[in-house]
């Protein structure tokens, strides 16, 4: 830990001054702005409407946050060969991706700490204007949607500093990190569909689709899970054994991930 | 104090993937407290021994020690300090927190490392810029900012790649009296160059490494001898490498 901690923090200092972040920030003032418009349109709809955008707004500038600042921080240490200053001193190539990591953990919990406090006072006001709308509401739910959405872009960073363990080039490792996105969304939904009955979705789905939508569905983490945003919007009941399961799972795909980026990077030569 | 043994490297260039020399069975070894010059062309493989040395990169075959420890373990790198060619920081650190980075990185504590980092920011020149970022540098700061966090933690060893690349002269001046500096302090320095005046004011020994072998390694003295010049040595070496011949 002594020696991560030196490299998280500089990794956190360097991602906090971004620019990126000032814009990633000022949007997510305007889709909090917007939540307001769109509640005024849906007045009956007002919590739902409030809580669902709330969440997508911190979902989505977290997402950009690990897209162009988290990969990029990464990247840089390789493009610009910063990575030779690094590596000069003591530490070992694990320590440097499990500091790297930790400093992006660092950086991603607080922001979606400020987003989350913005949107809070978002929900707050339009509460206060909206309050016959706002009877199915509940703030811990909130909390545990922007946890697990929190624990899904952490996840994510892991799964890019896999990718960026191994490729040449950030924009292979954001193209791959988008992809897995994309897939992490979608897989569990497809496979559902898939292993429906023919006579149900109305065509035969071939053994070979069949199989590679069962190896992505493996292999890609699957990032639904997270997302819990429909049952915070409508106060639905969310078990406690699908919240330890889906950390569980979380956790362990992200140790996984981290694991095998530190083992590739040992190998890792940079001429 | 270094050792490198037969040390071999190869790379893949292009997209064949042809194999290309970088070293050819490279054996070098530096005394404690020698500042030894490495000399060759560009392209000649100093910077891949360097990066070797530094665990940047891994040598094919052989090996290499530093202190006695082997290189391929973070435990060598603790009495190293280190300056790359051209070196790149993080654009948003000021030049305080990368030697605040360099000497926790070392295990200094945090009294040490403002000690240190005032006496070397001023050594270096960065009074004035010790707290801004260091994207606003100019090439010569960045190179002064790398050479203060090499040695913040006071390295017994000292490895330089070309660190006088593209100074304006005030700033080759400052490097120069630093390595002056180091000699006095019993320091060992190991620095490329591939300027001939550079290796001849501050060299203790040379070696002369192209096509990835080292051609001739001796005292200044002993190459300077018989009226020779750094320059003829350099040259004849250069044609003996061409026709195949020395080594």
């Amino acid at each position: 830990m002594k020696t991560l901690w030196p490299i998280a923090l500089v990794t956190f200092k360097e991602g906090i001054r971004n620019r990126a972040i000032y814009g990633i920030t000022l949007f997510a003032f305007l889709l909090f702005g917007a939540t307001a418009l769109v509640v005024n349109m849906v007045p009956r709809e007002a919590g739902k409407v409030a809580v669902d955008m709330a969440l997508s707004t911190i979902s989505f500038t977290g997402l950009l946050l690990v897209l162009f600042v988290g990969i990029n921080l990464m990247a840089k240490d390789l493009d610009k060969r910063t990575i030779y200053t690094i590596l000069s001193r003591p530490i070992s190539r694990s320590q440097y991706i499990f500091g790297k990591f930790l400093g992006m953990v660092l950086l991603i919990t607080i922001t979606v700490g400020i987003l989350s406090l913005l949107a809070m006072v978002a929900i707050v006001l339009l509460k206060m204007t909206h309050a016959e709308y706002f009877e199915r509401f509940s703030w811990s739910l909130i909390a545990l949607a922007v946890f697990l959405t929190m624990l899904m872009l952490i996840l994510l960073t892991a799964v890019s500093f896999l990718f960026a363990s191994f490729t040449s080039t950030s924009f292979i490792t954001l193209a791959l990190t988008i992809i897995t996105y994309i897939i992490g969304q979608s897989i569990s939904g497809v496979k559902t569909l898939i292993e429906s009955p023919p006579q149900a979705l109305g065509f035969t789905v071939s053994p070979v689709t069949a199989n590679l939508v069962k190896a992505a569905y493996y292999l890609f983490p699957n990032l639904s899970l997270f997302n819990i945003k429909l049952q915070a919007a409508h106060d639905l009941p969310v078990t406690t054994s699908y919240v330890a399961w889906t950390v569980l799972y979380g956790v362990v795909y992200i140790c996984l991930a981290i694991t095998l980026a530190a083992l590739i990077f040992r190998k890792k030569e940079f001429p | 104090m270094i050792k490198i043994e037969n040390i071999s490297k190869e790379f893949k260039e292009g997209i064949t993937g042809r194999r290309v020399r970088a070293l050819n069975n490279l054996s070098l070894e530096i005394q404690r407290g020698e500042v030894f010059g490495f000399l060759g062309p560009n392209g000649a493989g100093k910077s891949t021994t360097i990066k070797i040395l530094m665990d940047i990169i891994y040598s094919d075959t052989g090996s290499a020690q530093i202190s006695g420890k082997d290189v391929r373990s973070p435990e060598a790198r603790k009495s190293v300090g280190y300056l790359p060619e051209n070196p790149y920081f993080y654009d948003y650190l000021t030049a305080e927190e990368l030697l605040w980075f360099g000497g926790k990185t070392a295990g200094m504590n945090s009294k040490e490392i403002r000690d240190r980092s005032d006496f070397l920011i001023e050594k270096v020149e960065l009074q004035n810029a010790r707290k801004r970022p260091l994207r606003t540098y100019s090439k010569g700061m960045l190179q002064r900012a790398g050479l203060a966090f090499a040695l913040i933690h006071q390295p017994e060893v000292v490895i330089l790649d070309e660190p006088m690349s593209g100074l304006d002269p005030i700033g080759r001046k400052m490097v120069g009296d630093l390595l002056i500096d180091l000699k006095a302090q019993g320091k060992t320095v190991f620095f490329s160059s591939h300027i001939l005046n550079d290796i001849e004011r501050f060299s203790d020994r040379a070696g002369i490494v192209i096509g990835g072998r080292l051609r001739l390694v001796d005292s200044l003295k002993n190459l300077l001898s018989g009226h020779n010049t750094l320059e003829d040595v350099f040259m004849q070496q250069v044609a003996l490498a061409e026709r195949g011949t020395g080594a």
